[in-house]
């Protein structure tokens, strides 16, 4: 090893935003849920979401940035790899509420329990549409970058990208519809399974609709890293997979 | 070896900058072992102030038995979710993974960082246990329905464990991915440290099941503040899936706990030997999968009397004693590994023959906890903090200080003292020994546990009493202990690379304290190259 690339190693790396982001995540979700749940204090609460959110959104801007230049490299090319494990954990997730479902609803004497109204089926059908074709277009546009054709996948990815928010558009739509319906979290155990695992789904697509605006942004100025967009896409279709267990058990059964 | 590096005195200037925003393993690694032995140092008091309080009849240093609660909370979250983890998975994981598979990091040094500072914001949630007026009184397992209905705040509880929970997940992908695709070459997978494959259990462990226990966690906050039914039975919901995913994450995690801190007995025991290791792919294959596949299906035996079915019961009976045999496979093999070795009685050598006895006493106490029909008797008294208190709270404390001991010179460049070493490591095997092995015999004698007073037991005062001089006694070897780690780093003698003449990587091949990058030269291992060839 040269004396040269010996001094190059030789010094600490350091990166500002996993510190700063740790802490507008604390600010973000435990405080500010704690000052508007548990102490009633609203005023608090939004000050306290006043600094967490732009926290949030500035160390993850600076850590894709970083990323993107590679200052550290390590890890080149292991996201890949490593998404797969994150998956597992994802997973599990689910698992935890799908378990608490699948007991409330097995022993429940009458189901679906008193209070439950009609629930719409054509919204989660077109809602599958929705999901199934935008884990096309993703994969279409993933495709397109490995061939070296940027403008496509800048394309595909946006249109992956619309498809991601309409889902979330329809989801927003139902629930505001059932909460016109009286059917909130209060009203039964159906409602709290359904309400639980479908906004737990949708904050999953809202990350995906994140990742993939980390992806874009960049792309935007020219900058892609293909092991960062199959990690992404792989997410996404994890997201995918779990909507059709989401619908089969709680829409259709 | 290392004069090219030291010439280039990569640490002679200390910069804050340096320390808070790092990305480097090594420097993680003390952040969390900081942060750990903080929240030990804390979780320890509130033992004390617990066991002075129940020292005599009546109020002794409290009138209200709620702060007493508060008190066991704080106990059992920050010895096992601020402490125990962190200093296992976060300190000695990165600490030590990198060196031992001759990496120059972990695969995502900034994710590391994250993890470790979601860690820092989990201990500072939990301290402000100290300054809210609705302090968390709901033990660490947070059972509802008293959960879901207390005045005390449990939205904080929640979130301590969502972001210590979410710091491991990141952790456990970090360091799967680090172990399985970043290994130099020659260190292929039958020739790792043992303390490698514990952690890589360890890490699968808390991938599956750590977003169990996040998910159980969410649902009391979402019943208590949102008014879901989840753990509502009036309404269709159930307490009992709150038990069921509580100790389905909860029981997993003692071996979590345990891996790694076998782990690092293996290495001290092998070091201290001069012996390849006993029955080494047993110990991986037989031993480690063994606890990995067994350890996520015996959940329901802390369930027995929470009212689940007999033969869901006796299931659990079967493969709780079935789990001994993995476990002991490993304790075999530590026993295998001293057998006709060259034994060199170093402080971190006592640890770990300490740990080796206290351990067994834990492991022997648990056979009858496992049966369902002695444990309807045992249940709810001291018995079993007894028994968890020698199998993982001290055993595994035995582990992280012997571990810290041994990797002391490698950490700071510097040796310490070894007679205030092996001075601290007897007072606390006695202290420890009087505080819980008397704590299994009030068990025996019916005194029921997290009770803040005992009027019905007028003839256990004594004992009891006697039982707190021993847990002051722990004190005061904590208190020597840190005294000697601080005068090891102020005035202690100046530490060669491998002072232990271990054969290990961390020791051949890096300098002590390891510059950036860790390894100045590019690894060249033979064939024969192993971490535990001593030529025996």
């Amino acid at each position: 090893m040269s004396e040269h690339s010996l001094e190059h190693e030789l010094r600490w790396h350091t990166s500002y935003w996993p510190l700063l982001l740790s802490v507008g995540i604390l600010f973000l979700a435990p405080l500010a849920f704690t000052f508007y749940f548990v102490y009633n204090k609203p005023f608090l609460a939004i000050v306290s979401l006043g600094v967490g959110a732009p926290l949030t959104l500035i160390s993850i801007a600076g850590w894709v940035k970083e990323g993107m230049e590679d200052i550290h490299g390590y890890g080149e090319g292991l996201s890949v790899w490593a998404m797969p494990f994150f998956i597992v954990a994802e997973a599990l997730l689910f698992v935890g509420f799908f378990a608490a479902y699948w007991v409330m609803r097995l022993s429940a004497p009458v189901w679906p329990p008193a209070g439950t109204p009609e629930m719409p089926l054509l919204v989660p059908i077109v809602m599958t549409i929705i999901l199934v074709s935008s884990s096309i277009t993703i994969h279409i546009g993933e495709k397109r970058l490995e061939e070296g054709d940027n403008s496509g996948f800048l394309t595909w990815l946006g249109v992956t990208l619309v498809l991601g928010i309409l889902f979330l558009a329809f989801s927003a739509f139902e629930w505001t519809e059932l909460f016109h319906e009286g059917f909130n979290f209060k009203t039964n155990a159906y409602s709290t399974a359904f309400f639980s695992i479908t906004g737990f789904h949708a904050s999953h697509v809202l990350v995906g609709v994140g990742i993939f605006l980390c992806v874009l942004l960049p792309a935007l100025a020219g900058r892609t890293n293909v092991a960062f967009v199959r990690s992404a896409s792989m997410y996404w279709h994890f997201v995918d997979i779990v909507w059709f267990f989401v619908v089969s058990q709680i829409y259709f059964w | 070896m290392s004069v090219s590096v030291e010439s280039l005195n990569y640490q002679s200037r200390f910069s804050l900058k340096e320390w808070i925003f790092t990305t480097d393993h090594k420097r993680i690694g003390v952040l969390y072992l900081i942060g750990s032995f903080a929240a030990f140092f804390l979780a320890g008091l509130m033992a004390m102030l617990m066991r002075t309080e129940l020292s005599s009849i009546g109020p002794t240093i409290t009138e209200n038995p709620n702060t007493y609660n508060v008190w066991l909370y704080f106990h059992g979250a920050a010895m096992i979710l601020g402490y125990q983890i962190p200093a296992l998975t976060g300190f000695f994981a990165n600490y030590y993974v990198p060196l031992m598979i001759g990496a120059k990091d972990v695969a995502f040094p900034r994710l590391n960082a994250l993890s470790v500072w979601l860690f820092w914001m989990g201990i500072v949630l939990a301290l402000l246990t100290f300054v809210i007026p609705d302090p968390p009184d709901i033990m660490w397992t947070g059972y509802p329905p008293y959960s879901t209905m207390t005045p005390g705040n449990t939205a904080l509880y929640t979130f301590t464990v969502l972001l210590i929970g979410f710091s491991s997940i990141a952790g456990g992908v970090n360091f799967l991915t680090t172990i399985m695709y970043m290994r130099a070459p020659g260190v292929t997978w039958n020739k790792l440290n043992v303390f490698i494959w514990c952690i890589l259990a360890a890490f699968i462990i808390q991938l599956i099941f750590v977003p169990v226990l996040g998910v159980a966690v969410t649902m009391l906050s979402l019943d208590k503040y949102l008014g879901t039914n989840f753990f509502n039975a009036a309404m269709g919901g159930d307490p009992l899936i709150y038990q069921n995913l509580f100790w389905f994450y909860s029981h997993p995690a003692v071996y979590v706990i345990l891996l790694p801190a076998m782990g690092l007995i293996y290495e001290i025991i092998a070091t201290f030997s001069r012996n390849s290791i006993f029955n080494y792919k047993g110990i991986l294959y037989g031993g480690i999968w063994g606890v990995v596949l067994l350890g996520g299906i015996v959940w329901a035996h802390h369930l027995y009397i929470a009212g689940i079915p007999d033969w869901m019961a006796l299931v659990h009976v079967f493969l709780t004693l079935l789990i001994s045999v993995p476990v002991g496979l490993m304790m075999v093999g530590l026993v295998g590994t001293l057998y006709r070795g060259s034994i060199e009685y170093k402080t971190p050598m006592l640890y770990a023959i300490g740990f080796i006895f206290l351990f067994l006493i834990g492991g022997l106490t648990g056979i009858p906890n496992a049966m369902s029909a002695i444990y309807i008797h045992i249940t709810e008294t001291y018995w079993i903090p007894g028994h968890f208190h020698y199998v993982m709270a001290i055993s595994v404390t035995t582990a992280i200080i012997g571990g810290t001991y041994y990797v002391f010179p490698k950490l700071t460049g510097r040796m310490y003292h070894e007679g205030l070493g092996k001075l601290g490591f007897f007072i606390f095997f006695i202290g420890v020994n009087i505080t819980f092995f008397l704590t299994l015999l009030m068990g025996v004698k019916g005194m029921p546990r997290r009770y803040y007073d005992y009027p019905q037991f007028p003839e256990l005062e004594g004992i009891q009493q006697i039982t707190t001089y021993g847990s002051y006694l722990i004190f005061v070897s904590a208190v020597i202990i840190l005294v000697s780690w601080i005068h090891g780093l102020v005035a202690g003698e100046k530490a060669p690379q491998n002072p232990w003449g271990s054969r290990s990587l961390e020791w051949t091949h890096a300098p002590s304290p390891p510059p950036p990058g860790n390894f100045p030269r590019k690894l060249e291992l033979t064939e024969e190259w192993s971490p535990y060839n001593y030529g025996s």
